[in-house]
């Protein structure tokens, strides 16, 4: 198997052209496609993703826990389109996060290590997006519906949507958890170990975003600087950091068993 | 990479999958379609579709309607039972993308990521029309958010829905073999059906017009496209497992004489 894929890998050869002629070659005949269209869709998604968050619907950063009634019924006023109308490109769009989730789930599967890993890893990231960001998406958006509703209501779906947004932690905690474990068993060098460490650091903010559940004010609501900032800042350098990985890993990709061969290893095969 | 497609599939379709039970699986589905259209028919808010635009007290009338509670209950105790019959279905599906001419299983791990999705939201909205039949005593204000949570996300179930739509295409379009197991067509028909879920997921930018929740693109369009992908999805995917058997079946007699 593994002569017949480097000889399919090397055969590769796109045409010089237009761009897009040069990506519809690719998308006939590269033989890493299906990889390169998952890692093409994680990259869409999040830069859909944040803006539609920060900037359309602006519910990011997030607003304060220990603003009055008022307060919380005007913010929802101030955001009565942003928010059905960016909710909506996401409702449209997060499908595409079964791709992403996939991608890192082949990932596992191209390591030395039990099936079992990508398996959970793919269920458990399924399954989060349900109660870590549709769940506020939905609470928003039947905040805004009726402006005139009771600010009791409006109040506990603004608490409802943030705190199942920030406090819904054990989907992420455990899921980063078995990418780690299994980067640090795997022997196929998918990736680099320290990478597996990387991802103990995005476990470990889902420990401490914990007391927003407890706390209004402070550094540890749900909005402070260690439950939303500091998480904010090693999400970031996570994500960005994960997309490279796995563009590094669909470019070493030899569809063998065994270890991933090294990126300039390939290209003396490839010639 | 023993399940993968392409180069290496041709040794792998030597030794046939376990298929037993795959048909009743599959002929659950018009059962599945049967209850479903019941309880479609049989809940009132869907009997003409509840408008948006209905204040507190008329919500609440609603709910406190004696001829009214006992089709809300029994009409969303049945879809509590049976709203995630479509996963067996979709399971189905996932397999058959297995069986296509791929190098990676990325295209059946993306479906597998979307199964449950559908059914879990459509499970929150269930409970939100049931929590508001519990008590129709309660504040109209509190009837009424209820009423609007459960049927805010019943309208954007769509994410998984057109999700697995499109990945389902990309997997079809991708199947390079002689022998393609669904025609190109399912794939155009796959994302004509997502492009009709879309409108759905702007349900919350109005109560009046096609995007409220029970105009025309968000219920009629969203909730038509729904029924006729499980029905022409059964067709294909009904075709799909009848031929796998028939292109095993021979082998499945070598054995056994073996």
């Amino acid at each position: 198997m593994s002569a017949v894929a480097a000889q399919a890998v090397s055969a590769a050869a796109p045409p010089s052209g237009p761009l897009h002629h040069r990506i519809a070659w690719h998308l006939r005949h590269d033989p890493k496609r299906e990889l390169w269209l998952a890692w093409g869709a994680l990259v869409v998604f999040y830069n859909i993703f944040f803006p539609v968050f920060f900037i359309v619907a602006q519910v990011q950063p997030p607003p304060q826990p220990t603003w009055d009634l008022a307060t919380q019924v005007h913010w929802f006023h101030e955001r009565h389109l942003g928010i059905p109308v960016g909710f909506g490109v996401i409702f449209a769009i997060s499908g595409m996060i079964a791709t992403n989730n996939a991608l890192i789930a082949y990932s596992m599967r191209r390591m030395s290590v039990s099936r079992a890993f990508g398996y959970s890893y793919l269920l458990i990231y399924s399954f989060s997006a349900v109660p870590g960001m549709l769940l506020l998406n939905i609470a928003l958006v039947v905040g805004t519906l009726r402006p005139e509703r009771d600010p009791e209501a409006i109040g506990w779906l603004y608490d409802f949507a943030f705190l199942s947004f920030d406090g819904t932690m054990g989907v992420f905690l455990i899921g980063s958890l078995i990418w780690m474990l299994a980067i640090l068993l795997d022997k196929n060098r998918v990736f680099p170990k320290w990478f597996g460490y990387l991802n103990l650091c995005n476990a470990l903010t889902e420990v401490v975003v914990a007391p927003c559940w407890i706390f209004r004010r402070g550094v540890l609501a749900w909005n402070g600087q260690i439950a939303w900032w500091l998480d904010m800042v090693v999400f970031g350098i996570y994500q960005v950091t994960f997309i490279v990985m796995l563009f590094r890993m669909i470019q070493r990709e030899d569809f063998a068993d065994g270890p991933l061969p090294d990126r300039v290893r390939q290209k003396a095969v490839g010639q | 990479m023993s399940d993968v497609g392409g180069v290496d599939a041709a040794p792998r379709r030597g030794a046939p999958r376990r298929t037993d039970g795959e048909r009743i699986l599959l002929w659950t589905l018009p059962m599945t379609v049967i209850i479903w259209i019941g309880c479609f028919v049989l809940f009132p808010g869907f009997n003409p579709p509840m408008s948006p635009s209905l204040s507190a007290e008329q919500v609440a009338a609603f709910y406190r309607d004696p001829a009214h509670l006992p089709q809300i209950r029994y009409s969303m105790i049945v879809f509590n039972w049976f709203g995630v019959c479509l996963v067996p279905v979709l399971t189905l599906i996932v397999l058959q993308i297995r069986r296509m001419a791929h190098r990676t299983p990325i295209f059946s791990y993306a479906m597998l990521g979307c199964v449950a999705g559908g059914p879990t939201l459509f499970l929150v909205a269930n409970v939100c029309w049931l929590l508001a039949a519990f008590r129709p005593e309660r504040s109209p204000e509190l009837t009424q958010l209820l009423n609007d949570f459960g049927w805010i996300t019943f309208t954007i179930v769509v994410p998984f829905l057109i999700g697995q739509s499109v990945i389902l295409a990309l997997a079809i379009y991708f199947d390079d073999q002689p022998q393609p197991i669904f025609s190109k067509w399912v794939a155009h028909f796959n994302l004509l059906v997502a492009a009709a879920l879309v409108p759905a997921a702007f349900v919350g930018v109005s109560l009046t017009g096609p995007l409220a929740w029970d105009g025309f693109l968000t219920f009629w369009v969203k909730n038509l496209a729904i029924a006729v992908w499980i029905i022409v999805m059964g067709v294909v995917l009904g075709q799909a497992i009848y031929r796998e058997r028939a292109e095993n079946r021979p082998h499945g007699d070598e054995l056994a004489s073996a």
